[in-house]
């Protein structure tokens, strides 16, 4: 078990190293660089030359690459250029906000999709099952930045200034102006009140996916003996369920979080976009535009790591929970 | 026993609108499929040998009205998809007629196709129907094969012949769209005056920013979002079931290279490699296809070694080993032909995603060039004005929910009617 | 899962714990940052109490300003200038040493006055003595001169380098006399003081020991800013948005503190969430909404649009290098064959004027002469095209030359602006009426800036840009023929008239004496045609009316943030 999970350990540094290296010299291939946004009108390429100068690109490409390498390894990611501060410290910055967001999907994905799933699964091939099954379907087949942009003209707009409702969601950020004003209380539920609108737009695309995973897991567990013993036990049905079948049935749902991670960063640039959400697939997308080389480099190598870090996650907790699969 | 650790078998890999995942994982809970399928749909579900079609009258019906006569059995699937495919081809000759005629006399190859596309529909659906009512009563069917049952079984899940019927015609309107639009999709119908026109007779869809109609633009879009979706489709299948066939034949060190290999193109941040890509090149339909499918081969990658690996040690492939056949031989004719299931699976769902991350790339400004419509930037355009002119990204976002939908309804029934069946 | 669950409270939590500064704002690492930000603190506690807030309801209240981009290097006014940050250093948190009125007139702000000498190589300025830095140092005659100096470096990579382009640059141009006094040196030219205008004072203190090439990298823009204006930082918070306070030790002459307490400036990308923002009363004001927004904020009760004339221009440059697009008459042609003003109607919904050259139709050197101008006139657009040997020889609509070589041109324009797109797909239609074939070409926008930039290569026909101009019009890096291997001579014009009309007009100092030299400019454009002007757009925000006396003109968005309030019955 252990030698399984060093060998993959170590496999996977090479394999982000390698990813970190591609998107190295892939984003320095892309025409364009640096300091061609800050251009205006009079600028002589002199000056252009010396910008390009302090900021290393005059050097021959393998040399400028050899230099990251020889910093990264001392854990130094160099000077992201459009924000002026170490890239370390932007990431440190927009990291928790990614992980803030895509946890809150996968929570609610997975709570609502299990749910979901296990009552497709008792009731199953009822009006309730396949209703079930095309409205997940239907936000499944969603783009999510439309999603995003109707829930926003929905839950916030005109459920505010239209429908009148009690309850509206605000559109953007991810807390209020005036913050640091409020009570504790009332600050948790600024914060949550600005994630329900982003992750519902993620959340509900993934549900449909969880929810089809659990209920073939449900039905599957349903059918084995353990379940006819309980049955033939008389035990009343909810018990059954509860107790005996979903536990078993929940196993193999653990590893669909660990596909669902890299899923959630990528999808997630969209949603940080419209939401104005600080986060790392923002801060990527916007630093390839400004070819800001430190900052893509860098924050796709976390991307990288944490992907194959989710992945890894998956297979161990599949070992893990399946003896079966324990040679490795 | 299949060999769950590429349960990693969740085929992901969503670029952008981060969708997918659910389908190729479900493949072993799926499995666990009782061999009862789904049988929803109980009642008129079924062969009705004789009986009800009255030889004469049936025929009479099914000349004038192909389809018809099956729907009065209760076959809505097969009656509805002829039925329709009948009436909408004669609404095309009545209704169209000049533009038939002037189709028929240029020469431009999507005349011709929209033009041969009447005459199969027609054609095919009228033979169809006269046929199958003459077969009524009569043959007997001496044996099932696994295909029969595959195809009973779907026929039997109403939603997944919905979608089919839905995928079908899209795909044929796309065929016809030619003589069908109302207008020429790049037409700017009056800056000044056509400009955002809500819905009316005229413009049943509306007008865009650039006095264009919507419906026409939305009927050819079809066609450039249908097919980047085929297309890439193809190629991410391909390329996938190539690779994880042969990692999971081989097994041993091509194996781990290989896998490492997905590993990494998984592990890719996509945006990255898209924006970069995109800017080096202009972004042309062909650039988007080829990058949507380079990008999407490995979940079909997984899935497929997680087939072989299982069918390695059948006795099929043990005989053909024993009687000397070159691995690629065995690869490319045993291996392949009895893994496709899944695989036929995870393509129906790829079509699907596709076409959602295609509206993504448009969101980044990454999509097909103007003023060539596709879904995706169509809903895109609508952006700019969303509360003004609801109707910009309404539709085509409702074009792509639907045909999505579809879609993921038959790669379910694909999947629920194949995989009990094949697996004995 | 439960655990789950339990982590996420936890982390919302631990981040709902906020200090002083507001949640997730990036408290600085910097060590730089660490010493000056307690300075700020202390000075503004004391500045609070010896200088207490007027009996006057107008005060208190925060403005959220919501807009789509972030300002990418703050506060530092050495290193950048575009057009939000600039904004910012010339009302908010810095000072200029000039400001205009609403003629457009310099009048003193950081310099009290100043004096010109009479051949107009030097000009004397006396700085103000009660301004002070937010740290609670004064400003003086020397961060003047530090700024100069840093300003005219070209190690610096000042963006505007033709504000100084008739100075006397680097250590030689600037001397203090004493410390409230300083001298300018520089070569007669016109409206020589727009350069003071537009350039924040920097602070000596803090930053005279920085080497010039790493002042781009230094964490005063965008971490720590320390000004001197009317608004002082209280954080940043990357991607999200900027704090600033009321500065209480704002010199009373010049109105003390503004009447707002706090203002927020937010950058949120999408502007359907802008415009929600605005209208759910998250955000107060939005700035730049597109045209086709701008109905639903008139429409909405509680928002009204406040719109000006600005000084962005949109246009298609012609890359007169090339064969076909060599010959003026073919540009002329373009232009008579494109109907501006219906594009201006349709896609600016109106909110514009069409342009036929750099020079704002609010400035005083513009001439409202129909000669300056290029009418929309198909007919005349043939002849023209005729007459310059492209006619339609094979009968397919496009017109080909005496070589065969049709009239095919491509115009490039990068995603993301549907108005720029809009623009050429009209534009193609319109052409092809004339036999002219347009093809479009998105690229990228880092992409684009390459090809057209790279005097080797200026790898494009027509590209769609905007430009926005200073009060002091300069069109010598874009249309003089010496210059023409600079990064902005995109046209390529070679035309010895608008050479020397150039030159006369940079050295003009005499407003009177420059009017004719600008009128034979306008026409000399107007017959070059290096550009196909578009319009001068109309800036635009919706403003909830709870923010009252917005005033906005061509100075700027912000001209007026120390007068804005909050109505005290919507606080």
């Amino acid at each position: 078990m252990t030698g399984y999970l060093v060998r993959r350990v170590l496999g996977a540094v090479p394999l982000v190293l390698g990813i970190a290296t591609i998107v190295f010299f892939l984003v320095h291939l892309a025409p364009g660089d640096p300091t061609l946004y800050m251009l205006r009108p009079g600028m002589s390429t002199e000056v252009l030359e010396r910008m390009r100068a302090s900021l290393g690109l005059d050097r021959p490409l393998h040399v400028q690459y050899l230099k990251w390498l020889g910093a990264m390894l001392t854990g130094d990611f160099g000077y992201s250029y459009s924000h002026s501060r170490p890239v370390l410290d932007v990431l440190g910055g927009f990291l928790p906000n990614t992980l803030l967001l895509s946890g809150s999907a996968l929570i609610v994905s997975f709570f609502l999709g299990i749910v979901i799933g296990t009552v497709q699964a008792v009731r199953q091939h009822s009006l309730l099952d396949s209703g079930a099954s095309v409205v997940l379907l239907f936000f499944y087949s969603m783009p999510s930045f439309w999603l995003a942009l109707m829930l926003i003209l929905a839950l916030s707009l005109f459920a505010r200034n239209v429908w009148e409702w009690p309850i509206w969601f605000p559109a953007s950020g991810m807390v209020s102006t005036g913050y640091e004003d409020l009570s504790f209380g009332a600050r948790i539920r600024d914060r949550i009140a600005h994630l329900v609108l982003p992750t519902l737009s993620l959340a509900l695309v993934l549900t449909a996916g969880v929810a089809r995973y659990m209920r073939g897991s449900m039905l599957e567990v349903v059918r084995q003996d353990f379940v006819r013993t309980a049955h033939a036990k008389g035990l009343p049905e909810r018990t059954v369920v509860f107790k005996h079948a979903l536990r078993n049935a929940l196993i193999p749902i653990v590893t669909l979080g660990g596909l669902y991670i890299p899923l959630l960063f990528s999808g997630a640039v969209f949603i940080e976009y419209i939401f104005a959400w600080p986060g790392m697939g923002r801060a990527i997308y916007d630093a390839i535009l400004m070819r800001d080389y430190p900052l893509v480099v860098g924050g796709s190598f976390f991307f990288a790591a944490m992907v194959v870090a989710a992945n890894l996650l998956a297979d161990v907790l599949y070992a893990v929970v399946d003896p079966r699969i324990r040679h490795g | 026993m299949v060999e769950p650790g590429a349960a990693g078998a969740g085929a992901p890999g969503g670029a952008g609108g981060g969708h997918d995942g659910a389908g190729g994982g479900q493949d072993e809970a799926g499995r666990g499929h009782d061999g009862a399928g789904r049988g929803r749909d109980g009642a008129g579900g079924g062969h009705d040998p004789g009986g009800a079609h009255h030889s004469r009258g049936g025929r009479f019906l099914s000349a004038v009205l192909p389809g018809l006569p099956q729907i009065m059995v209760g076959r809505m699937g097969a009656g509805s998809a002829a039925l329709l495919t009948w009436t909408g081809m004669l609404w095309i000759l009545v209704a169209r007629g000049e533009r038939v005629v002037a189709a028929a006399r240029s020469g431009a190859w999507d005349d011709r196709l929209a033009l041969a596309t009447v005459v199969v529909g027609l054609l095919g659906a009228w033979l169809w129907s006269w046929r199958d009512v003459g077969r009524a009563g009569g043959e007997e069917e001496i044996g099932v094969s696994q295909w029969d049952l595959a195809v009973r079984a779907f026929a039997r899940n109403r939603t997944a012949v919905a979608g089919l019927i839905v995928i079908g015609g899209l795909y044929g309107i796309a065929l016809v769209t030619p003589l069908v639009a109302p207008h020429d999709p790049n037409e700017q119908l009056g800056l000044l005056t056509h400009r955002y026109l809500g819905l009316s007779a005229a413009h049943p869809l509306g007008t865009d920013h650039f006095a264009r109609d919507v419906l026409s633009r939305l009927l050819y879009g079809a066609r450039i979002s249908l097919a980047i979706g085929f297309v890439a489709v193809g190629i991410s299948v391909t390329i996938g079931t190539l690779v994880g066939a042969v990692a999971g034949y081989l097994g041993g060190i091509a194996d781990s290279v290989l896998m490492r290999f997905v590993d990494m193109v998984i592990s890719f941040p996509r945006l990255v490699l898209l924006i970069t890509i995109i800017a080096l090149f202009e972004p042309s339909i062909f650039l988007i296809t080829a990058v949507l499918g380079l990008t999407l081969w490995p979940g079909t990658a997984r899935i497929v070694r997680a087939e072989v690996l299982s069918l390695r040690e059948r006795e099929f492939v043990q005989a053909a080993v024993a009687l000397g056949y070159s691995k690629r031989r065995i690869i490319l004719k045993h291996l392949i032909p009895n893994a496709l299931a899944p695989v036929i699976v995870a393509a129906t769902l790829g079509i699907g995603n596709t076409i959602v991350l295609e509206a993504g790339l448009s969101f980044l400004g990454l999509g097909v060039q103007p003023p060539t419509p596709s879904w995706g930037t169509m809903v895109d355009d609508g952006r700019a004005n969303l509360l003004g002119a609801w109707w910009l990204s309404t539709f085509p976002g409702l074009a792509i929910v639907f045909t999505v939908l579809s879609f993921n309804l038959v790669g379910d029934g694909l999947r629920d009617a194949l995989d009990p069946r094949m697996r004995t | 899962m439960r655990r789950m669950v339990v982590l996420v409270v936890i982390a919302a939590l631990g981040a709902a714990c906020g200090g002083d500064r507001p949640a997730g704002a990036a408290a600085s690492s910097d060590p730089f940052c660490q010493e000056v930000l307690p300075a700020v603190d202390a000075f503004m506690a004391e500045a609070r109490d010896r200088y207490p807030t007027p009996d006057d309801e107008r005060y208190g209240g925060t403005a959220v300003v919501g807009a789509g981009a972030e300002l990418p290097f703050g506060m530092n006014a050495a290193v950048v200038q575009d057009y939000g940050s600039a904004q910012h250093h010339q009302f908010v948190n810095l000072m200029t040493l000039v400001d205009y009125d609403e003629q457009f007139d310099p009048r003193p702000y950081l310099a009290e006055s100043w004096e010109v000498a009479p051949d107009t190589t030097s000009v004397t300025f006396h700085i103000r003595r009660d301004v002070f830095w937010h740290d609670g140092e004064p400003t003086d005659a020397h961060d003047v001169a530090f700024t100069y100096r840093t300003v005219t470096d070209p190690a610096t990579g000042f963006p505007n380098s033709t504000y100084w382009d008739h100075y006397v640059k680097g250590p030689d141009g600037v001397e203090v006399v004493d410390d409230f006094t300083v001298v300018i040196r520089l070569r007669p030219h016109s409206e020589f003081l727009d350069a003071w205008r537009a350039v924040g004072i920097m602070p000596e203190h803090l930053l005279g020991d920085v080497a010039p090439e790493t002042l781009r990298q230094h964490p005063f823009g965008t971490q720590c800013p320390v000004g001197n204006g009317p608004f002082v930082f209280v954080s940043h918070t990357p991607q999200q948005q900027w704090v600033f306070d009321a500065n209480p030790a704002f010199p009373a002459a010049l109105g003390g503190r503004p009447f707002l307490d706090r203002y927020v400036y937010r950058a949120i990308p999408d502007q359907t969430t802008l415009l929600t923002e605005l209208l759910t009363e998250n955000i107060d004001l939005y700035l730049q909404p597109t045209p086709d927004q701008a109905e639903s904020i008139i429409e909405n009760p509680d928002t009204e649009l406040v719109r000006f004339l600005g000084r962005d221009y949109v246009f298609i440059a012609w890359n007169s290098r090339r064969p076909h697009l060599a010959d003026a008459r073919v540009r002329r042609a373009i232009t008579m064959g494109t109907n501006r003003e219906e594009i201006v109607e349709v896609i600016q919904r109106g909110y514009g004027t069409v342009a036929n050259s750099t020079i704002p139709p609010f400035h005083w050197a513009f001439d409202p002469d129909p000669a300056t101008a290029v009418a929309y006139d198909p007919e005349g657009a043939r002849a023209l095209l005729d007459e310059a040997g492209w006619r339609d020889r094979d009968g397919d609509g496009v017109r080909e030359n005496a070589d065969g070589a049709a009239l095919s041109i491509s115009i490039k324009y990068h995603p993301g602006n549907q108005r720029r797109q809009d623009m050429v797909g009209a534009m193609q239609a319109q052409l092809a009426d004339v036999g002219i074939e347009v093809r479009q070409q998105v690229v990228e926008w880092n992409t684009l800036l390459g090809q057209i930039m790279d005097p080797e290569t200026r790898d494009f026909d027509g590209f769609v840009m905007g430009l926005s101009v200073d009060f002091r019009l300069d069109d010598a890096g874009l249309f003089h023929s010496e210059r023409s291997e600079e990064p902005l001579a995109w046209a390529g014009t070679s035309n010895r008239q608008i050479d020397r009309l150039l030159e006369e007009l940079s050295r003009a100092t005499d407003r009177e004496a420059a009017m004719p030299l600008w009128a034979e400019y306008q026409k000399a454009i107007a017959r070059e045609q290096p550009y196909t002007f578009f319009y001068f757009a109309e800036r635009m925000s919706g403003v909830n009316e709870r923010l009252q006396d917005v005033i906005m003109d061509a100075r700027g968005e912000w001209v007026n943030i120390r007068n804005w309030y909050i109505d005290p019955a919507a606080r």
